[in-house]
């Protein structure tokens, strides 16, 4: 399945924008239709057989009403015409007419089936896209990665939940950027003091490896922006 | 349960995501309505030919005349064998094996009668007059005739108007059914796209739901509080990706934990060494202060 958060390697540079890859669109394919089974079969199913008992229960209210017409006919004709031969021509097509309108009506039935949950896994795949997206993304987040943000593809739904994670994930990232702007300034401001200062012993060798610390953690925090 | 709040839905609140909520319940109800009406229309034109077919079957149906009560008819004397009767010209409307008279010019002879019914019980019974050419009406002393003379002129009389009145209620028994297939199932399409709605816009809730619940943590976010996350509702949807966003959460929370143990560790240093006063390690302590507040 490919990656629908992808955007290409964006380098550090200090403000949230699109990688090289940002304009990369990913189209929809078949098989990653159904992305989240229990939400899409769901929906599905409840239409498809809401859709399918009442196709049935009226279908069946129409047949039964044929049918009595049919058996209405066949009666009088008894009564009228002497020759069972005869009777069997005539109703014989109506029979035939009764059955075809049942293969008719299951024909119709099964079609409706299939092109509603053909439909139905489009529909509900553009809701279950922008969560799979989403969830991607969360994924990163929970490794520490706060990656560029790529929109959604057009004619996706929830678009406003999404500009809103995408407000968070930003503004998240841009406060980050600003601390390790902050904390490298400190960190050379610092060691630039403790080059000129009259520092000495232990806490002196102490202070360095901790301000050395601080520039790997914040080197650590650099590669997880990118 | 420590992470669960317990709110409790309310019907106020059902309709939480608007779009995505109206849209999948309007496309559940538009289809059903759709199907109903479509079908529905199919139903009551086959109906209405069923009706149709069935009144007119009803209306054919016959009934048993009610007899004329006619002056007994004197029967001729059956013609000798020895002499051929003359070829006489058919009359018009003649019944094949009725008695016919010798000339049709010749009045027949009707004798007075005095008919006599009891009222109460109608006993007496009906003399019925074999047939005559050209009165087809006239019951005839045939074996219906016979059986007729087993029953009372009275009750030949109910037996009639019974049978019409039989037809007329089955036409209209038959009318009234064309009619109430039509009301049931304009019922039923009433109550379908009612209880489809309030079961859609439920179903849908137990997805919008979850999705509000994160919108409040992303706003939260966004502004730089990193509140404690508590878990769903039972009954709602999208449990795993809450999951997701749970981990999300606590994955920023432990960044600005970690930043948060750097810098205190830092600032410790720095002071041991003599430089907490320096305005970059003020400057530390105040994004110290910032995040700690955060993820309080």
């Amino acid at each position: 399945m490919s990656d629908p958060t992808a955007a290409g390697p964006t380098p550090y540079d200090g403000t949230p924008g699109r990688g090289p890859g940002a304009s990369q669109r990913h189209k929809r394919k078949l098989s990653n239709y159904l992305l989240d089974k229990k939400l899409q079969l769901r929906y599905i199913l409840v239409v498809t057989l809401l859709s399918g008992v009442i196709a049935g229960s009226l279908g069946y209210m129409i047949y039964d009403q044929r049918h009595k017409s049919t058996q209405s006919i066949d009666r009088d004709l008894q009564e009228l015409v002497q020759d069972a031969a005869d009777i069997k021509s005539i109703t014989g097509d109506y029979e035939t007419e009764d059955r075809v309108l049942v293969y008719k009506m299951i024909g119709a039935g099964v079609g409706l089936v299939v092109i509603l949950s053909l439909y139905l896994v489009i529909m509900t795949h553009k809701v279950a896209g922008p969560l799979f997206k989403t969830s991607i993304y969360f994924d990163r987040m929970a490794q520490g990665r706060l990656s560029v943000v790529t929109p959604l593809r057009r004619g996706d739904m929830l678009q406003d939940f999404f500009e809103k994670f995408k407000d968070m994930h930003d503004a998240v990232r841009q406060r980050t950027v600003e601390d390790i702007d902050a904390m490298e300034k400190a960190l050379a401001a610092l060691r630039e003091s403790r080059n000129q200062g009259d520092y000495r012993g232990d806490a002196h060798t102490a202070f360095a490896e901790e301000l050395e610390q601080l520039e790997q953690h914040l080197e650590q925090r650099k590669k997880q922006l990118t | 349960m420590a992470n669960d709040r317990g709110y409790k839905r309310s019907w106020k609140n059902l309709l939480i995501n608007k779009r995505y909520q109206l849209r999948f319940t309007l496309f559940m109800v538009g289809l059903s309505t759709l199907l109903m009406t479509g079908l529905g229309i199919w139903i009551m034109i086959v109906a209405t030919e069923t009706t149709k077919v069935s009144i007119t079957s009803e209306r054919g149906k016959r009934c048993s005349k009610i007899p004329a009560i006619q002056p007994p008819y004197e029967e001729q004397p059956a013609p000798t064998p020895t002499t051929p009767p003359e070829p006489t010209q058919p009359t018009p409307g003649a019944g094949s094996g009725s008695v016919a008279p010798d000339d049709p010019e010749e009045p027949r002879k009707r004798p007075k009668i005095n008919v006599t019914l009891d009222e109460m019980e109608m006993t007496k019974p009906i003399i019925v007059v074999p047939d005559v050419p050209g009165r087809g009406d006239i019951y005839t002393l045939s074996d219906k005739g016979r059986e007729l003379n087993k029953k009372s002129f009275g009750w030949l009389v109910v037996d009639h108007w019974k049978c019409e009145l039989e037809i007329v209620s089955n036409v209209k028994r038959l009318e009234f059914g064309h009619t109430r297939i039509l009301l049931v199932l304009i019922a039923a399409g009433i109550l379908l796209v009612f209880g489809l709605a309030i079961y859609g816009i439920k179903m849908t809730h137990k997805v919008a739901g979850p999705l509000f619940k994160v919108q409040l943590y992303l706003a939260k976010m966004r502004d730089g509080r990193f509140d404690k996350v508590y878990d769903l509702r039972k009954g709602d949807q999208l449990v795993e990706f809450y999951g997701h966003f749970k981990q999300a959460h606590a994955g920023v929370v432990a960044l600005e934990t970690s930043d948060i143990d750097r810098l205190k560790k830092t600032i410790a240093a720095a002071e041991v060494a003599g430089a907490g006063d320096h305005p970059s390690v003020v400057e530390l302590r105040a994004m110290l202060a910032k995040k700690e507040k955060a993820v309080e």
